[in-house]
């Protein structure tokens, strides 16, 4: 029984899932590198052979985690919503495991918009916020639309709830 | 009011927690080697003189610059002896109230109070170490009426002028306290059998015997009397007997200690937890500050109908020894019908049912599914190592269905205590495979809820909910594999949350 209120329909920057992808992807080349360099090693000074097993290992999970990674961004951003009211913030995201969450404005306690140098190359903002028990951040914002949400939050949350 | 210093007695205290951390060392430098010559010895023992000398100091300048003070509103601590310090902690924000007396506190007729705050961090309590007991209550009195008549500003009015004359002596009559609870004899060899405390006489003699085996060769004793028991079935009889007794009467003794003395009271505004024979602690929290209700029962328990009462509080460091922080605690053996009565009667604002939904059939396979990873791995790593236990072949293949039983078994038993409800302003579930729990929250104390829901899950049409609650550390309670229809009503009744809060 999807109702208005229960699902929240904003979604993420277009641009938001390429800048995942290019932060996957300097992993995955950071960790391609490890793994050569530890090939090499284990070359040259004649590893055990067990090492040598677990080097495969790597290899083979590091190959699917690479695939996944070129596939995963894209999704994510397919199924990231969010939505904000007077009363709640709600978010819901995930790929394989879908994710929603339900936090109540007058528990925000912090908002900030943060902007890493992949995300400034699109001109993108991730909102972190804040709560008492817990942390929570939409990633990929344009900046305008950044600005007023944290705007807005830090408005709708400012509100206090008498705390008993 | 001006700034005080606490207690005289405090250096005595901190002077004797000190002494205890000196022994160590002092017993080396001192006593085993008191007629070396040794330059470490020499130089640790002029170490040693600094060190004691400059503690003394320290003690006595600490004593003479910390101080406190109390206004209408606020705590404000003056803390440090070069770096100044000054702490506000606002009476608003103390969650719950905790005192501990020691065998020493008790012997100078003093006690310890700590006001908790929800804030995290070192400097999220005030605590008295030492105090005297009327100076306690005082305390104790004074902050709770700031804070009631801050919430009542008509109130405010004819207390002011009290609080403002600086005079905190005065009591205010506090509304009259019942009490809700206190242990019987029948109630105390229920626990000591529950707790399993007679077991506790077995470590202690195997204990002793370690020890005595250190100073003296006992074991020629041993196995003289060993021999003498066995050569006759009096003899052996009477030593069962005699030591069943003694285990027993241990096992009273030691729960009686822990368990004996123990009050749960409470007047319209807060509650009152007082326990313990030798060191008393006393635990005090407002009524509306307590977050959720959980209710334990291990498998013993559950054969015996007891169970535990639990309070999630917001104060309290978690950090703290198991004894302070269990003080949140009601009677851990509660029979549970009178468990259920005193939260009644406690937190008439908390509605416990006792009719819960279970869950529906497919949820049992996707744990099933779920935990099978466990025994699929178990099984396939035994399978190929094939160990061989006491020279015996097959036991690969038992310990894997064995393994692969228990896991199903376990599995079974949590899907069938499995519950959950959702009233007006409640949420009740309870979850657990051995020992269960039921946990109990009101909608405004919720702070944060999510839905998760797995591939698998999706499939069947299955969510996990998932509650956080204030705490330390926040704490996160939930039921996997509920129907979604569930979850999304989850969502809307915490949704309906924006009518009932009240905001500034």
């Amino acid at each position: 029984m999807p109702s208005p209120i229960s699902a929240p329909q904003k979604c993420l920057s277009k641009d938001a899932f390429k800048v995942q992808l290019i932060t996957e992807a300097i992993t995955v080349v950071i960790g391609l590198v490890v793994l050569a360099v530890l090939y090499y090693l284990d070359n040259r000074f004649a590893w055990k052979e067990w090492i040598g097993w677990g080097l495969h290992g790597l290899l083979v999970i590091g190959v699917i985690a690479t695939i996944w990674s070129f596939v995963e961004p894209y999704f994510l951003y397919k199924s990231w919503r969010y939505d904000i009211d007077e009363d709640f913030l709600q978010m819901k995201f995930g790929v394989i495991t879908e994710r929603h969450f339900l936090v109540p404005m007058t528990k925000i306690q912090a908002v900030s918009t943060k902007q890493g140098p992949i995300l400034r190359k699109y001109g993108l903002y991730t909102i972190s916020i804040k709560t008492m028990g817990s942390s929570h951040e939409i990633p990929g914002l344009p900046g305008d639309v950044a600005a007023q949400l944290r705007e807005q939050i830090a408005h709708y949350a400012k509100l206090k709830e008498v705390e008993e | 009011m001006e700034a005080k210093r606490y207690h005289p007695l405090t250096i005595l205290f901190d002077l004797i927690i000190q002494v205890k951390h000196l022994s160590f060392p002092a017993l080396i430098l001192f006593v085993f080697n008191y007629d070396s010559t040794n330059a470490f010895i020499t130089y640790g023992r002029i170490v040693f003189y600094i060190y004691v000398a400059g503690m003394l100091v320290y003690l006595l300048l600490k004593w003479i610059s910390y101080k406190y003070r109390l206004d209408e509103t606020a705590f404000h601590l003056y803390e440090g002896i070069f770096t100044k310090k000054k702490q506000t902690i606002p009476f608003t924000k103390i969650q719950n109230v905790n005192r501990h007396t020691t065998l020493l506190h008790r012997i100078f007729k003093v006690t310890s109070i700590r006001f908790e705050t929800g804030m995290v961090g070192d400097d999220s309590t005030v605590e008295f170490a030492v105090i005297s007991l009327n100076q306690a209550d005082r305390l104790e009195a004074y902050t709770k009426q700031a804070v009631r008549s801050e919430k009542e500003p008509e109130a405010k009015g004819k207390e002011g002028d009290a609080t403002s004359s600086g005079e905190i002596g005065t009591l205010y009559a506090t509304p009259e306290r019942i009490i809700h609870f206190t242990p019987m004899k029948k109630e105390i060899i229920k626990a000591s059998f529950t707790s399993l405390s007679f077991l506790g006489m077995i470590t202690l003699l195997v204990w002793a015997y370690f020890k005595l085996t250190e100073y003296i060769d006992v074991e020629e004793q041993v196995v003289g009397i060993y021999s003498l028991i066995t050569s006759s079935w009096t003899f052996i009889t009477l030593t069962a007997v005699g030591l069943l007794v003694l285990s027993i009467v241990f096992g009273m003794v030691t729960t009686y200690i822990r368990y004996g003395k123990y009050e749960i009271s409470s007047d319209h505004e807060r509650i009152y937890i007082a326990k313990g024979v030798i060191e008393e602690t006393a635990f005090s929290i407002a009524k509306e500050r307590v977050q959720a209700i959980k209710i334990k029962q291990s498998l013993l328990k559950r054969m015996l109908g007891l169970a535990e009462v639990k309070l999630t509080v917001v104060g309290g460091d978690s950090d703290s020894d198991k004894d302070k922080q269990d003080v949140s605690s009601l009677y851990p053996f509660l029979p549970v019908k009178r468990a259920y009565e005193m939260i009644s009667e406690i937190l008439p604002a908390y509605e416990v049912t006792e009719e819960m939904t279970s869950l529906p059939k497919k949820s049992l396979w996707v744990r099933l599914v779920r935990s099978s990873w466990i025994w699929i791995i178990g099984t396939g790593a035994l399978s190929y190592f094939k160990p061989n236990i006491w020279g015996w072949e097959q036991a690969w293949w038992i310990i894997s269905i064995t393994l692969t039983l228990l896991i199903l078994a376990y599995e079974v038993i949590e899907f069938y205590n499995t519950r959950y409800t959702l009233n007006d302003h409640f949420i009740q579930f309870q979850t657990g495979s051995l020992t269960t729990t039921l946990f109990v929250s009101k909608r405004e104390k919720i702070i944060e809820v999510n839905v998760k829901r797995g591939l698998l899950q999706k499939q069947l049409g299955l969510a996990s909910i998932k509650t956080v609650n204030r705490a330390k550390p926040v704490s996160h309670k939930g039921v996997t594999d509920v129907p979604l229809e569930l979850a999304e009503g989850f969502s809307q009744w915490y949704m309906g949350r924006r009518k009932e809060i009240k905001v500034e």
